[in-house]
């Protein structure tokens, strides 16, 4: 493939070529129209390059891939207005940006720049992957995996043989799930015999969300094959799957069908683990929790009992987080339940109505396959080796996971199906399970949910009620946050922590956490021995210059100054706070709710600073002149920052 | 979703779920679990561990930034667990066999019982290693956690690698005893005692030793693991400077002891058994580096005096047909050196020697030759020799053709030979097998006579050797000509003398089959292009011109009597009209040569003849003028021959005689002489014009010779002398009806040093003439070229001709310059010329 941007005429050509495949059905739009509110305030985000508007309506669930009534998608958009995060952000959240297609092409010849061009064509769909690619790559290789073992049934057909799993073959065939249900301590069958062993291997791998290749050998071989695989697709009652076969199509139908088969496939896991796994979970007292026997040959084919004990109260009261938390034991001893945060529409009542009895001390346990835990690799690493959870007993074993049940049941949701849609409450805990058991891209969602949170300058209240007195601050602990982030080495939530609290930095600046928190990072800063400032500290300053810095360019320093003038800029930047679009305002996402925020958290601190003498010219006029106050304001978080640092005795 | 439970307001983010902080450690409380469980994993009771409670708890270390103290609690207790327990189990292996050495570090016990001790040495070894290696693998899945953040973020190596780190050095480098060896070295003393008894035919566990050789191979000089560091590659050394001692030795005793194909024998074996020996002992990466040391000791240094090796060397495998030892030769000295020069030098030596030994057989025959020749010619020669022309059609064959032949066979039995030992034992290997044509090709060249002998081979054959044979020995006969033929660097030295024989065969008609000649032509014409056989095709095409011609002729003769008066005898007439530049002529009258005069040269058509036969001869002038108007006849009477029909007293029939074109003018003259009167010799050469020579000569056939003695010579002697006379020979008995006068004339033989010079000035002539058309059309072409670059040049394209001389070149140069065809550039850096046109 070229990396040459195609010129316009050949874009043209493209447009006329697809319009004529998609109208004639061969080809499934991938960008419809969509002209609702929502989407319209999701392509004026991008246009704006606000990334947290843009991750508000992406998780509203708006087609990250439809087109406005201009037939701009949201990535062309981001990427000719500049946009390079949010570019990067919709690729992330699978915007499509495909070689060979109009829209694809359309979005290389529009990008702003290189930067943004090398961005689109590194994800190119060729060499990026399916959202779901890596779910069905792991059920495939199921297939092929050796150690540790984890089939539970021998498939014949004349001489061929493969060793399977009845959850994946019960998910994924009726065919197989009505007869394993009827008889689940099955360990081998018999399918029909005469079928060439080809059509076999197919229709197993189909099943295993394997990418079914077209090359089935060729002439008569491929009559048989393909005959067999009519057959077998008929007995396990997959018929999507000869239609599949008979119908190849270029590159990018053949692209469609297997993303929609994926879809399919995930469902089925989805619905199969729903009424299987989380159904069967088990809950129990925790002292009886290891007591629990399953055998081997259960209904739902589990082959291990993860088991993960409820929260105490207490730590429920701990959620401002203000001061260190009780010290955590090695096996943790909480009473009750916590006050559940909903998990998933149908486990929701399962989960909470025993707990609401108020028990103390409750484990739940829930059936697992191991053959889906391996996708963590330290589920991978614990069921391979020669310790006790690597050697098959007559009882399941039981393995405590040192979370709470809602975060474990996210933590399987996500192993079983992919599916990573959890609640912000949840996302710490998420992160550190996620990171203890080595499972990278959960981590990274639940990451990406909490920066996504608030964008620094707003947050997702403000956005919504510009002048409300709602804080964040009640809805995350920024303390808990950045020192996650720290443990669980997630850069993106080091940034993210460092300019939430440059955009409030007044209302922590006092606090006694915050000293600790600097502290503990210039603690980290030497044992890493790379540099010599407190990182922390280095990256607040910067998004404070970030914070104030518009309104500086803006007018220049000295106009600043000049308070004979202020009437007149005041009042155009009054206007401008709420329209967003005038005064050159425009140009970044901040659409002037900063200044509230600030007049508003500063409010304190002005007194607080005018007692301690350190501003003395700040007086009710100056409040009038918004200009002067963010500059004095400036000037006095640097000041403290500088005392802040002075005082525990660090550089930088 | 986030936005809707925003909106509520109600939902916090939940603090996570544990203290982070780090202000609580219980450390002190959780290592003694883990310390407990490595133990119980070190002596493999860990089935009954839970992974997920010693996982936990090290994340828990690691997570509350003890990261650090764990990792070197974990070193320490590794090394203290190596220290002692390890330890001490493997030093107790340590029994006095091995360790019993004299002063030279021998050991003093037997060879099997060091074996013994030093495989329950090896086998303790490698348990401890591989036990070793499975526990520390089941602590790296335990401190996963701890290897991918801790070690990570801090650039330690991972705790795996250390612990590997801590047994090269607990184990392997603390000395048994103090201030004695270290196991490492006891370890290589052992293993390569072990392989010594294996090369001196002791069988020993080769697996034990491989297992220890993995050992080595996973471990390190230092902890940053660095590819090219590996312990393996210390004792590769140590091994490689052993086995360059052992193989040094051995091979110089071999040299001396056995012959060269044993040796080679051995050699072979030698490197096989270190080949396997890589593969089932020692590593595979190890197999090139000792194949070079045993390649460098038993061959490189040896093969010199391998190959020279008296009464068993290369020379002594030749000659007794040893292919499977030269075979051998060539395996080995393939290994070390590509282009096998050793072997190459000797093979072309023994070509050379040898074919010297031809060409100076050939040189000792054809000299021996005319002393022979000489010796019959004073005692009896008259009779033998008249009796081998006349008589047999298979006469015998001169010395010198002899020679000939002899020289061409024996080369091709050498040429054979080499062949057969390049096929055989050298895998028909491009290198040996050029060297060895290249050896052939200056084995032909030095023989200054192979032009000539070749010629004379396909000569002979043409004449005599094809008549009974089968097409296929037809075919190869031709084959083995071209053979030696390619060879030959100066084409066209035999190209001159193959006109001059096929010019013979064809005039006087000696060949045996001309479709046999035609299939030679087209042959060379493969062999040696369209150019080098353009004037040889022209020759046959004149043949058939003036077979056509003649019966022209013969037609308008007929025609002309017809109408004419019919008096007089009718004289057939048959014509070969030659090209005269396709025409090797001068061969005629070289065969006369020794009193050629310009007489000859310049007066070839001032041969008197008789009316009638003037007569004839105009009229074919005529005839022919007629037909090619513009060109000029020139006879040359001395290659004809006439068919006369005769009348002797002593005869009643009618004889018909076969004679030289000159006999007959002779006899003619005796026609119309009264009976009993004679002519003096002046007085024939008067009326004849014949040339002294040729004269002399057909009447020496009319003379002198018995069968033909129609005239009688007065005094009777045998050579012609001025003032013989000579009369008819009435006595004369015919005692056949066809009589063929012989002319004393040369067949095909090979030239005397004289006519040799002859030819080959004449043919340095002829090159000078195509260097100057080679160069005038480089240059025509190039408009100017450097002195240097016009001579390869031209050299290149002269070479399938011949291989023309530097300095004659250079004298063409010359004469080119002087006539103006070339000018040398003034203000060139180098020498160099500008075409003139």
């Amino acid at each position: 493939m070229a990396d040459t941007v195609l010129g316009k005429h050949q874009l043209e050509r493209a447009l006329y070529e697809e319009k004529k495949a998609v109208s004639s059905g061969r080809l499934k739009e991938e960008n419809p129209l969509d002209t609702s509110a929502d989407f319209r305030r999701f392509c004026e985000a991008c246009r704006r390059g606000d990334l947290r508007v843009c991750q508000e309506q992406i998780s509203k669930g708006i087609n990250i891939n439809s087109r406005d009534e201009f037939d701009y998608t949201p990535l062309i958009l981001a990427s000719l207005c500049g946009h390079y995060e949010v570019a990067q952000m919709l690729l992330e959240q699978g915007a499509l940006c495909e070689r060979d297609t109009f829209q694809g092409e359309r979005c290389l010849y529009n990008a702003l720049n290189d930067r943004i061009r090398n961005l689109l064509l590194s994800y190119d769909y060729s060499k990026a992957t399916d959202a779901l690619q890596p779910l069905a790559a792991h059920i495939t290789s199921l297939l092929t995996r050796d150690s540790p073992k984890t089939a539970d049934i021998a498939v014949h057909t004349g001489e061929a043989t493969l060793d399977l799993h009845k959850f994946v073959l019960s998910a994924r065939s009726p065919f197989f799930a009505h007869k394993l249900a009827a008889a689940p301590e099955t360990t081998s069958w018999r399918l029909a015999s005469n079928v060439h062993p080809r059509s076999f291997e197919t229709c197993i791998r189909y099943l295993y969300l394997g990418d079914v290749g077209a090359d089935l050998g060729d002439g008569e071989e491929e009559q048989g094959v393909l005959k067999g695989i009519e057959k077998m697709s008929r007995q396990l009652e997959i018929p999507e799957l000869f239609e599949n076969i008979l119908h190849p199509g270029d590159r990018r139908q053949a692209r469609q069908r297997r993303t929609e088969e994926l879809e399919k496939g995930r469902d089925q896991m989805a619905r199969w683990f729903q009424r299987n796994v989380l159904k069967h979970k088990v809950e129990v007292a925790r002292e009886k929790a290891n007591d629990v026997k399953w055998d081997r040959d259960n209904s739902i084919f589990a082959d291990v009992l993860l088991r993960a004990d409820e929260e105490d109260d207490e730590a429920e009261e701990d959620v401002s987080a203000v001061q260190p938390l009780e010290p955590a034991e090695r096996v943790r001893r909480t009473d009750g339940p916590l006050n559940g945060i909903p998990i998933g529409p149908s486990s929701q009542q399962a989960a909470r109505s025993p707990s609401r009895r108020r028990n103390p001390k409750r484990s739940v346990l829930y059936p697992c396959h191991r053959a889906m835990l391996l996708r963590s690799e330290v589920f991978a690493t614990m069921f391979a080796s020669p310790f006790r959870e690597g050697q098959e007993g007559k009882h399941l074993h039981i393995v405590p996971v040192d979370c709470a049940p809602d975060v474990l049941e996210v933590i399987l949701t996500f192993l079983y199906t992919e599916k990573a849609d959890f609640s912000l409450g949840l996302a710490l805990d998420v992160l550190q399970a996620a990171d203890m058991l080595f499972i990278e891209k959960l981590k990274q969602r639940a990451a990406l949910l909490i920066s996504t949170l608030g964008n620094g300058s707003a947050s997702v209240v403000e956005s919504e009620n510009p002048r409300g007195e709602t804080d964040l601050e009640d809805l995350i602990n920024i303390y808990d946050v950045i020192r996650a982030s720290w443990d669980t080495r997630v850069h993106r939530l080091e940034e993210f922590g460092a300019r939430y609290i440059a955009y409030r930095l007044e209302r922590y600046i006092d606090e006694p956490q915050f000293k600790e928190l600097v502290q503990e990072s210039a603690s980290r800063i030497k044992a890493r021995q790379e540099t010599d400032t407190v990182e922390l500290i280095d990256d607040i300053r910067y998004y404070l210059s970030d914070r104030f810095r518009l309104r500086f360019e803006d007018t220049g320093l000295d106009e600043m100054m000049d308070e004979s003038n202020d009437g007149a800029v005041s009042a155009t930047t009054e206007n401008g706070k709420d329209s967003g679009a005038k005064a050159g305002h425009d140009d970044e996402g901040y659409s002037g709710s900063p200044p509230e925020a600030v007049g508003d958290g500063l409010a304190p601190d002005l007194e607080h600073l005018e007692t301690q003498g350190v501003v003395r010219t700040l007086d009710g006029e100056i409040a009038g002149d918004e200009f002067a106050q963010d500059a004095i304001n400036y000037q006095i978080l640097l000041g403290k920052i500088e005392r802040l640092m002075e005082n525990l005795g660090l550089d930088g | 979703m986030m936005a809707t439970m925003s909106r509520r307001g109600g939902a916090k983010i939940r603090p996570p779920r544990r203290g982070l902080q780090g202000a609580d450690v219980d450390f002190d409380t959780t290592w003694p679990i883990l310390e407990g469980a490595f133990k119980e994993i070190h002596t493999k009771n860990a089935s009954a561990l839970s992974f997920e409670e010693l996982y936990r708890n090290a994340y828990k270390i690691v997570l509350k930034k003890k990261g650090e103290e764990l990792y070197n609690k974990v070193a320490r207790f590794e090394e203290q667990w190596l220290g002692s327990t390890v330890r001490t189990e493997i030093v107790r292996t340590l029994t006095p066999p091995l360790t019993l050495t004299d002063g030279a570090g021998r050991t003093l016990a037997t060879s099997s019982e060091r074996r013994t001790a030093g495989e329950k040495f090896l086998k303790s070894l490698k348990h401890a290693w591989e036990d070793y290696q499975v526990c520390m693998g089941m602590l790296t899945d335990v401190l996963m956690y701890m290897d991918r953040v801790y070690c990570t973020d801090h650039r330690q190596p991972s705790i795996f690698a250390k612990s590997m780190g801590l047994f090269r050095d607990q184990i392997l480098r603390t000395p048994v005893q103090p201030a004695s060896t270290t196991l490492l070295d006891v370890l290589t003393r052992i293993v390569l005692d072990q392989i010594q008894m294996d090369r001196d035919g002791e069988a020993i566990d080769q697996f034990l030793i491989k297992s220890n050789v993995y050992m080595l191979e996973g471990l390190y000089e230092s902890d940053l693991e660095v590819e090219d560091e590996k312990l393996y590659l210390r004792f590769e050394k140590v091994f490689l400077d052993q086995s360059a001692n052992f193989y040094r030795d051995e091979g110089e005793r071999m040299l001396k002891e056995s012959d060269a194909g044993s040796y080679c024998r051995h050699a072979k074996k030698r490197i096989d058994e270190e080949n396997d020996r890589c593969r089932s002992t020692l590593s595979e990466s190890t197999s090139a580096k000792i194949q070079a040391v045993v390649e460098g000791e038993l061959i490189r240094h040896k093969m010199k005096g391998l190959i020279e090796m008296e009464n068993s060397g290369v020379a002594f495998m030749v000659d007794n047909d040893k292919f499977h030892e030269l075979s051998l030769v060539f395996d080995l000295e393939a290994r070390v050196d590509p282009r096998k020069s050793e072997l190459t030098r000797a093979m072309q030596r023994l070509v050379t020697e040898m074919g010297t030994d031809i060409n100076n057989a050939a040189l000792t025959t054809s000299e021996a030759t005319p002393q022979r020749e000489a010796a019959g010619d004073d005692e009896d020669g008259k009779p033998a020799e008249e009796g081998a022309k006349q008589k047999l059609p298979a006469k015998p064959l001169s010395q010198q053709t002899v020679a000939a032949l002899k020289w061409v066979e024996e080369i091709l039995r050498l040429k054979d030979r080499f062949d057969k030992i390049c096929t055989t034992s050298f895998s028909s290997d491009q290198t040996v097998s050029s060297a060895i044509n290249r050896s052939m090709a200056d084995v032909v060249n030095t023989f200054s006579r192979g032009s000539e002998y070749i010629s004379l081979f396909i000569d002979d054959n043409m004449k005599r050797g094809i008549r009974d044979k089968t097409e296929a020995e037809i075919d190869s006969t031709l084959e083995k000509a071209i053979m030696v033929l390619r060879y030959l660097s100066d084409k066209d030295l035999f190209e001159t003398y193959y006109k001059k024989h096929l010019c013979k065969r064809l005039l006087l008609k000696k060949s045996v089959s001309i479709d046999v000649e035609k299939q030679m032509i087209s042959r060379m014409k493969i062999e040696l292009g369209n150019s080098f056989t353009l004037k040889l095709e022209a020759m046959f095409k004149d043949m058939t011109l003036s077979e056509e011609l003649s019966n022209g002729f013969r037609a308008h003769i007929a025609g002309v009597m017809d109408g004419a008066h019919n008096n007089s005898k009718p004289v057939d007439l048959s014509i070969r009209v030659l090209t005269s530049m396709t025409w090797p002529l001068e061969a005629f009258r070289g065969a006369s040569g020794e009193d050629r005069d310009e007489n000859s040269l310049g007066g070839r058509d001032i041969t008197l003849y008789p009316p009638e036969i003037e007569r004839l001869k105009s009229g074919f002038e005529r005839f022919y003028a007629q037909k090619y108007s513009g060109r000029k006849l020139t006879w040359y009477n001395n290659m004809g021959d006439a068919d006369l029909r005769a009348r002797f007293p002593r005869s009643t029939r009618i004889h018909d005689v076969n004679c030289s074109t000159y006999a007959m003018l002779i006899l003619l003259l005796f026609n119309d002489l009264p009976a009993g009167e004679s002519l003096s010799l002046e007085e024939i050469e008067a009326r004849t014009n014949i040339p002294r020579g040729d004269l002399a000569r057909n009447l020496q056939s009319l003379a002198v010779a018995p069968k033909t003695r129609f005239l009688v010579k007065e005094p009777m002697s045998r050579d012609i002398n001025s003032g013989d006379r000579f009369k008819f020979n009435d006595d004369f008995k015919p005692s056949f009806i066809k009589i063929k006068v012989g002319v004393v004339s040369a067949g095909n033989k090979v030239e005397n040093d004289r006519e040799r010079k002859e030819t080959e000035k004449k043919n340095n002539d002829s090159r000078g003439f195509v260097i100057e058309a080679a160069v005038v059309r480089i240059m025509k072409q190039r408009k100017q070229l450097p002195h240097a670059q016009l001579l390869t040049e031209t050299i290149t394209q002269l070479s399938h001709q011949f291989k023309p001389d530097v300095n004659m070149i250079k004298k063409r140069i010359e004469g080119l310059i002087e006539r103006e065809y070339l000018e040398r550039m003034e203000d060139a850096p180098v020498p160099s010329y500008k075409y003139l046109a």
